[in-house]
């Protein structure tokens, strides 16, 4: 086991040289920043989605808060991005608790209704507001002479950056699947009435889980624009970015720490890959893929790859070894 | 006095499920709650553990109002309760189960894990400890869940028909299990189909019947009880209980 996390975070820290050897150097660290960023926000959405499992469609809206605020301060009023990362967590935050306190007494589906609903709201009223650009959207710096600004011209440091946050979340994640609070979220997840039947103080807790989540949600999106130096109500708030995050961790395993890592270890590649092949109608294609593995993983295996590995495929394995070993 | 219900009442639209119902339990006591389906036992019942807030009266737990208070508060006062279809976490272990429970007053993993071990050797489950809730059968489930509220350290405990659907040989086990949770000084009210278990645990016993209790007294005036042979019992059980 401690030999898996050494391998995995190895080949994480030596992935861009690895690929810098290769014809598409470039290409390919791209890709590895983008899957991180995947990464962050699918195990960000993880926390309230799987472990507490509250499906929130609208997580959009702390991402579009995140992504904003940074680029928001620079254009309007020339300061540096990086000060709107934290503006960014506080509205997120804000809106965590505007959104948790009264949708928490919801259940099921009512509950993931109602975040779709507050997260296009907020989508539509951005799209209006000239102060955030409306629908046209908002401009980071260009290439500009301040390290803080973080602008680079090569995806490697954003690459680490991503990592370096990746790595605080999972760590956190790690501290939560552990303690009081992880295993709280797990029985609200397993039966509200059950769980509160033993002490637990439901809607509190689903309202850390959010908090935390809408924390890291928000971070995605901090760094999503600061990369992209440019956000827009679609790329920041529109529903589609609630569904990446979704189906990132549901595909790897939702509710398992490293499930949304998978996920994203998947799905990014095969997004660059369909963009690269169908170039502008390759966006369509990624929506039937999005489709296509709703239905596989609600018909085949809702534990997702990570559960489908540890039922099906490992037992497997483990009888075959053990068949070699007995001849 | 441990608990007292007084004039409970639970009101779905117009149909009174509870109509006014008292229940005063002291320390140390078992309490038998029994009636027909649909009596509305496990309506009171809720509303005694905070599930349900009652339409009229006053339920007090140990000199605190807890009428209108949630389910969580009253374990954290010292209530706990099944469920009468086992409401386990499927997902989790046994372990987790039970460590659920063992975190109300051991908030650190490690004593948490500690508390809830003991628990499962007492209730018999530790074999299975690290195995899937789901995997359980209908006795292993009823376990689990007394063993999950125990972790929460009650101070009085609902079983809310805790031993039906268990063989014989099931249900004497499950006794030991109830009379030993009874010598740690845990009050028990509990409600039963079976008579059997009644008759053996309970030295007072509650007769529900349209929402209302019709009868109480020790388990032999209960099975003697013309009122409660007519609405429950059926003829015969009363000649049946004296003979035995």
């Amino acid at each position: 086991m401690r030999w898996g996390w050494l391998a995995l975070a190895a080949a994480l820290l030596l992935y861009p040289w690895l690929v810098a050897g290769t014809g598409s150097a470039a290409f390919l660290q791209d890709m590895g920043a983008l899957a991180l960023l995947a990464a962050i926000g699918a195990s960000a959405w993880n926390i309230l989605g799987g472990f507490a499992g509250q499906i929130s469609v609208g997580h959009a809206m702390f991402f579009g808060a995140g992504a904003y605020l940074p680029l928001l301060l620079y254009q309007q009023w020339h300061l540096p991005p990086l000060l709107g990362v934290p503006l960014g967590v506080g509205v997120s935050l804000l809106l965590a608790l505007v959104v948790g306190l009264p949708t928490f007494r919801l259940q099921g589906h009512y509950f993931s209704m109602a975040t779709i609903a507050v997260a296009e709201l907020i989508r539509i009223v951005v799209s209006n507001w000239d102060l955030l650009g409306a629908a046209i959207g908002l401009q980071g710096p260009a290439m500009s002479p301040h390290w803080w600004d973080l602008t680079f011209r090569s995806a490697v440091p954003y690459y680490y950056i991503f990592l370096g946050v990746l790595t605080v979340l999972l760590v956190v994640t790690w501290h939560m699947q552990r303690s009081r609070l992880g295993y709280y979220l797990r029985a609200v997840r397993a039966g509200e009435r059950a769980a509160r039947s033993l002490g637990v103080p439901v809607r509190r807790y689903k309202l850390y889980a959010l908090m935390l989540s809408a924390t890291f949600t928000s971070l995605a999106g901090s760094l999503y624009a600061l990369k992209t130096g440019f956000i827009d109500p679609d790329s920041g708030l529109g529903i589609l970015v609630s569904v990446q995050l979704i189906i990132t961790a549901a595909l790897g395993g939702a509710g398992t720490l490293l499930g949304p890592l998978l996920g994203a270890a998947i799905l990014i590649p095969l997004q660059t890959a369909t963009n690269t092949w169908f170039g502008g109608s390759g966006s369509g294609l990624t929506y039937i893929i999005y489709g296509a593995i709703i239905v596989l993983i609600a018909r085949f295996e809702p534990g997702g790859l990570l559960e489908l590995w540890r039922h099906r495929v490992a037992p497997r394995l483990g009888k075959r070894r053990e068949g070699s070993h007995a001849a | 006095m441990l608990l007292s219900a007084e004039k409970v009442a639970k009101a779905f639209g117009s149909f009174k499920a509870v109509a006014g119902a008292d229940l005063h339990v002291e320390v140390g006591e078992i309490v038998g709650l029994i009636g027909p389906n649909g009596a509305g036992k496990s309506t009171f019942f809720n509303c005694i553990a905070g599930d349900l807030r009652p339409s009229e009266g006053r339920v007090v737990f140990d000199g605190v109002d807890v009428t209108n208070a949630p389910a969580e508060t009253h374990a954290r006062l010292g209530i706990g309760r099944t469920f009468q279809v086992p409401a386990t976490f499927e997902d989790m272990t046994i372990l987790e189960n039970v460590m659920v429970g063992a975190f109300l007053r051991h908030p650190q993993r490690g004593a948490a894990r500690a508390r809830a071990l003991k628990i499962i050797e007492m209730t018999g489950l530790g074999a299975q400890a690290e195995q899937r809730a789901r995997n359980l059968g209908t006795p292993g489930r009823k376990r689990l869940e007394i063993a999950r509220v125990l972790a929460t350290e009650p101070r009085l405990m609902l079983l809310d028909e805790a031993l039906a659907g268990l063989t014989p040989v099931e249900i004497q086990r499950a006794m030991e299990l109830v009379r030993e949770i009874h010598r740690l000084g845990i009050t028990i009210v509990i409600v039963e189909h079976v008579m059997e278990v009644i008759l053996t645990l309970a030295r007072r016993v509650l007769v529900f019947n349209q929402g209302h209790i019709i009868a109480s007294g020790t388990p032999q005036d209960i099975v003697n009880d013309p009122k409660v042979i007519e609405a429950y019992l059926g003829r015969g059980h009363g000649r049946q209980a004296r003979q035995a």
